[in-house]
C-alpha cells in the first residue's frame, strides 16, 4: 500500500509540475507571482491619489524633512545671507500718479489700517493681534512680520491671562495657527485664534478658554502661516486672468525641462483666478480684508457677518462689528468717511505702491570669498544684457540691477558678511540676476506683468515686477502643511512674490527661517516641483550662489 | 511512474525559464504594457525601468536616485525620475514626459517642442545656445538634442516621442566633460521588454474620442469645482474601454470618472482592414456648479 501511495504521489507531483510548466508557458502563473508590476503600479497609484490625505504636515517646523542633501562637495560651502537690507523702506506710500482725492482716500485708509481695536470695537472673542499694522509692519506699515513679535505683549494686555504658545517667541515670526485635522480625524485646516479676550478689563464676564495648543502640538496637528506683505497688491488685482494664463504658458517648455508645472487656484463661484494668500485662496483684496478682520482680529464685518465664537458673554458690540456708516465719520477724505473698515483696508492695499528695489536704496552685499571668480568678461557681458532687459521691462519698479550704489553690511544677521566695493556689489547683484534666470527661479517667480485699464489715475497698463506667477505649485513633503484651500491641496503653495524680499526677516509660509540660502534649500523635498531648480542651485559655484542671495536682497 | 515525474518537472522548469528569460511571447507583457501608467517607472538594481514607455536606462555609477518629483500635473506632465551626484561628480539627470493629448497644437510635436524650448532658453539673460537643435536617435527613438549653458552650468536636452508623449532627458553639469559623460550614459537606453515580444502598444490617436464615441456616460458628483481632469484610456478592438488612467484628480473624482468611462463605447478602430486597439485622451473640464 505504501508503495502504491508513493507512486501515486509521484505521479500527481509530476502532473502538477507539468501543469505549472504549461501555465508558465502561457504566461499566467509564476511570472506574475514572482514579479507583478501591474499590482505594483496599482499600489503606486493609490498612494499617489491619497498623498494629500496622508500627508503628515503638522510639524510646521519639520525643516529638513526629506530635504535634498545632494549638493556636491565642490560647492557645498553655503553662501552668506547679508540679512535685511537697511536704509529707506522704499515701500508703504501711495501709488505714484494718484490724484489728490485718491491720495486723501489712501491716507485715511492707512490710518484705519493702523487702528488698534478693543473689545468695544468687536475684538475677539478669539484673535491673533489687535491691529492690521501690528502684523503687517516690516519694513514699514503694510509689510510683514517685524523683528519683535507683538503677539507676546498682546497675550496679557489689559489683564488678559493668555498663555503664550511655545511657537510664539519674542524674536520669532508673527504666526497664525491652523489645525490640520479635527479630533474625529476629519480635515480642519482653519485658523484657531491664539488668544481670547477673557480677563481683559474691557471684556468683563467673558470666560472662554484658549485652545490647548500644547495638546495639539503633541498630536502633531498644528501648522503655521506668517503675514504676507500687502504692498502693490492693487496692481496684482488688476492683472487679467488672460495675462496670468499667458504667462504660465509662455515659458512652459522651460518649466517642463525643470520638472515644473503649476496651476491656478480658481474661485469656485465664477472660475476666475484667485491670487492672494499663501495658497492663492483669496479672490480679491476685499475678501482678503474681510476674512482677516474676522479670523485674525475677531471683528465681524459685512463680508463675514457671524462671530466665530458666539458666546453671548463675550460680545461687546453689535454684529457685525463693522458696518458701512450712513453718517459721515468726518475724515480727511469725504469718500472714506462713508466707508466701512474692510473697504478701507482693501483701499490701503489697492492704492499702495509696490516695494522699491535697491536701485533707490542701499543693499547689503556679502562678499564672496572668491569674488574674482566672477570674471571681468562675464561681468561686462552680462551687465549690458541685464540693464537692457531691465529698461525694457520696468516702468513702475526700477531695475534691481542697474544702480546699486552703496554697501551696508550692518543689517541683522550680517555678522559674517564682509563689505565689498560698490562696483563689486553691483557686479554681484547683476550676476545674481542672471543666476536667478539661468537656474530657473524665474520660471515660477515670474518677473514682469502688465496691468489692465484701471479706474485709478495713472494706473492703467502699468508694468510691474512682482516675481510671482500667482499659480500654485506642488512644494513637496518638506513644506506641505496638509491644508487644502480652494483647489490648492495640502502640498501646494502659491509662488511667493519676491518684490521686497530684500527687506523681509522671515521666509516661507511658516517663517521657519531667516536665511535666504536656507529658504532656497527648503524648496526641495520629496514631491516638490522645485527639486530640479534646487539641484541647479547646488551645482553653482559658491560665488554664484552668493550673487543670487545678494540679488534677492536687492529686491 | 518515475517517467511522468521527470517529464513533468522538465516541462515545468522549461516553461518557467522561458518566461523569466523572455524567450517566449507572454500575455503578461501585454497586460503590463496596457495597464502600466507613465508615472509607474522605477529604479531596479541601478536600472530605471518604465513599462509604459518601454524604456530601460542604466544609471551612471556616479549618480544616485534623487528626490521624487511631484505627482502628474493637470496638463498630463510627469517627472519620471531625477538623479543626482553620489559624491564629487558634478551633474544631474531629470527625465520628464508631457502628454501630447493635452497639449494644444502645434506644441504637440517633438520638433516644435524643441524649437520652442530653444527660443525660450535663448531669451534667458546670459544663456548661450551651444548646440542648435539637431536630430538624434536615443534608444532607437528618433528625436532632437539641444545644448545650452550659462552661469557655469552646461546643459543638454534630448527629446523623443513615445506613445504620444514627448519624453525629455535633461542633463546638467558643471563642466562640458561631465556633460559629455552624462550624454554618453544615454547610450545605455534600451527597451524594457525583450525584443522577441511582439509590440502590444495600442495606436495612440489624439482626439479619437471627439468623433468616435457611440455612447458616453458622464461622471457623477465631481462638478463642484472649476478644474480640468486629464484622462487617458485604451479602447479595445470591440470599442469597449479596457483601461482608464485618470491622470490627476481627487480620489472621489478618480473613482467616478473611472466608473463612467468604463461604460463608454467607441467605434472600433480599423487599420489596414484589421481592428486595432486605440489609446486616446479626454480632458474633463468641470465647471462650477452654478454657472
Amino acid at each position: 500500500m505504501e508503495t502504491i501511495k508513493l507512486a501515486r504521489a509521484r505521479t500527481l507531483a509530476g502532473l502538477a509540475a507539468m501543469l505549472l510548466g504549461t501555465a508558465a508557458w502561457s504566461g499566467t502563473a509564476l511570472a506574475q507571482v514572482v514579479s507583478n508590476p501591474t499590482t505594483s503600479a496599482a499600489t503606486a497609484n493609490t498612494n499617489a491619489a491619497n498623498a494629500n490625505a496622508d500627508t503628515n504636515a503638522a510639524t510646521a517646523n519639520a525643516a529638513g524633512r526629506g530635504q535634498n542633501n545632494n549638493s556636491s562637495s565642490a560647492s557645498s560651502r553655503a553662501p552668506t545671507d547679508p540679512g535685511v537690507r537697511g536704509g529707506d523702506p522704499g515701500a508703504g506710500g501711495a501709488l505714484p500718479g494718484l490724484n489728490d482725492v485718491e491720495r486723501q482716500y489712501f491716507d485715511v485708509a492707512k490710518d484705519v489700517f493702523q487702528e488698534v481695536d478693543a473689545a468695544a470695537d468687536g475684538l475677539g472673542p478669539t484673535f491673533n493681534l489687535d491691529s492690521c499694522s501690528g502684523c503687517h509692519s516690516q519694513p514699514t506699515i503694510g509689510g510683514t512680520s517685524p523683528a519683535t513679535n507683538p503677539q507676546v505683549a498682546v497675550a496679557t494686555l489689559m489683564g488678559a491671562k493668555n498663555v503664550v504658545p511655545s511657537f510664539i517667541t519674542a524674536n520669532g515670526p508673527i504666526r497664525e495657527a491652523r489645525f490640520v485635522r479635527n479630533r474625529d480625524g476629519s480635515p480642519d485646516g482653519g485658523v484657531h485664534g491664539l488668544f481670547v479676550i477673557t480677563g481683559r478689563s474691557d471684556a468683563p464676564g467673558c470666560n472662554i478658554a484658549q485652545p490647548n495648543f500644547a495638546a495639539e502640538l503633541a498630536r502633531n496637528n498644528v501648522v503655521f502661516r506668517i503675514p504676507t506683505p500687502v504692498f502693490g497688491l492693487g496692481l496684482v488685482e488688476n492683472i487679467s486672468d488672460g495675462a496670468l494664463e499667458a504667462s504660465l504658458a509662455a515659458n512652459a517648455q522651460q518649466k517642463r525641462a525643470l520638472g515644473i508645472s503649476g496651476r491656478f487656484n480658481r474661485n469656485g463661484n465664477d472660475g476666475t483666478i484667485a491670487r492672494f494668500g499663501w495658497k492663492a485662496q483669496n479672490k480679491s483684496l476685499l475678501l482678503f480684508s474681510g476674512e482677516a478682520y474676522n479670523v485674525e482680529m475677531g471683528i465681524t464685518n459685512e463680508l463675514f457677518q457671524n462671530e466665530r465664537n458666539s458666546d453671548p458673554a463675550c460680545q461687546f458690540k453689535v454684529t457685525p462689528n463693522d458696518s458701512t456708516p450712513l453718517v459721515s465719520e468726518n475724515t480727511a477724505s469725504p469718500s472714506a468717511s462713508f466707508q466701512n473698515d474692510i473697504d478701507l483696508f482693501a483701499a490701503f492695499m489697492r492704492f499702495s505702491a509696490p516695494p522699491t528695489p535697491a536701485s533707490a536704496t542701499a543693499t547689503p552685499v556679502a562678499q564672496a570669498t572668491g569674488a574674482s571668480n566672477v570674471t571681468a568678461g562675464q561681468t561686462t557681458g552680462t551687465a549690458t544684457g541685464a540693464s537692457t532687459a531691465s529698461s525694457a521691462t520696468s516702468t513702475m519698479v526700477a531695475s534691481a540691477t542697474a544702480d546699486v550704489s552703496s554697501v551696508l553690511a550692518t543689517a541683522a544677521g550680517a555678522s559674517t558678511a564682509q563689505p565689498s566695493s560698490s562696483a563689486a556689489s553691483g557686479a554681484s547683484v547683476t550676476r545674481g540676476n542672471q543666476v536667478f534666470s539661468n537656474v530657473g527661479c524665474q520660471a515660477c517667480h515670474t518677473k514682469t506683468f502688465t496691468t489692465e485699464k484701471s479706474p485709478l489715475t495713472g494706473q492703467s497698463n502699468v508694468t510691474i515686477q512682482p516675481f510671482s506667477d500667482f499659480a500654485v505649485h506642488e512644494m513637496g513633503t518638506g513644506l506641505a502643511d496638509g491644508v487644502s484651500q480652494g483647489t490648492a491641496n495640502g502640498n501646494e503653495f502659491r509662488t511667493a512674490p519676491l518684490w521686497g524680499v530684500g527687506q523681509r526677516i522671515f521666509f516661507l509660509h511658516d517663517g521657519r527661517t531667516k536665511d535666504l540660502h536656507e529658504a532656497i534649500q527648503q524648496h526641495a523635498s520629496r514631491g516638490s516641483e522645485a527639486n530640479a531648480v534646487i539641484n541647479n542651485y547646488n551645482l553653482l559655484s559658491r560665488d554664484d550662489k552668493q550673487s543670487l542671495i545678494n540679488y534677492l536682497r536687492s529686491l | 511512474m518515475r517517467v511522468w515525474l521527470y517529464l513533468g518537472i522538465a516541462v515545468g522548469l522549461a516553461g518557467i525559464g522561458a518566461v523569466l528569460h523572455g524567450a517566449m511571447p507572454s500575455s503578461r507583457d501585454d497586460r503590463i504594457v496596457q495597464s502600466a501608467n507613465p508615472e509607474d517607472g522605477k529604479v531596479i538594481g541601478g536600472v530605471f525601468v518604465s513599462d509604459y514607455f518601454n524604456l530601460s536606462y542604466r544609471l551612471s555609477d556616479e549618480l544616485t536616485e534623487g528626490l521624487a518629483g511631484p505627482p502628474p500635473s493637470q496638463s498630463g506632465y510627469y517627472v519620471l525620475g531625477t538623479w543626482t551626484p553620489k559624491r564629487d561628480f558634478a551633474g544631474t539627470v531629470l527625465v520628464v514626459a508631457q502628454d501630447m493629448f493635452f497639449t494644444p497644437a502645434p506644441s504637440d510635436d517633438v520638433k516644435y517642442v524643441v524649437a520652442e524650448f530653444r527660443q525660450v532658453m535663448s531669451a534667458v539673460d546670459g544663456m548661450t545656445i551651444d548646440r542648435e537643435p539637431a536630430p538624434v536617435s536615443v534608444g532607437g527613438h528618433p528625436g532632437y538634442r539641444i545644448d545650452f549653458s550659462g552661469v557655469g552650468l552646461f546643459r543638454s536636452t534630448f527629446a523623443i516621442e513615445i506613445r504620444c508623449h514627448v519624453v525629455t532627458f535633461n542633463l546638467t553639469s558643471r563642466d562640458p566633460e561631465s556633460l559629455a559623460s552624462l550624454a554618453g550614459s544615454l547610450d545605455t537606453l534600451g527597451s524594457a521588454r525583450k525584443e522577441e515580444v511582439p509590440d502590444p502598444v495600442p495606436e495612440c490617436l489624439k482626439d479619437y474620442a471627439s468623433e468616435n464615441i457611440v455612447s458616453r456616460v458622464e461622471p457623477e458628483g465631481v462638478g463642484a469645482k472649476a478644474v480640468s481632469i486629464p484622462v487617458r484610456m485604451i479602447v479595445a478592438t470591440d470599442g469597449s474601454v479596457k483601461h482608464v488612467h485618470v491622470i490627476r484628480a481627487s480620489a472621489a473624482q478618480r473613482r467616478n470618472i473611472e466608473e463612467a468611462v468604463r461604460q463608454w463605447k467607441f467605434k472600433p478602430y480599423v487599420k489596414q482592414g484589421h481592428p486595432v486597439e486605440v489609446e486616446t485622451g479626454v480632458m474633463f473640464n468641470l465647471k462650477p456648479a452654478n454657472t
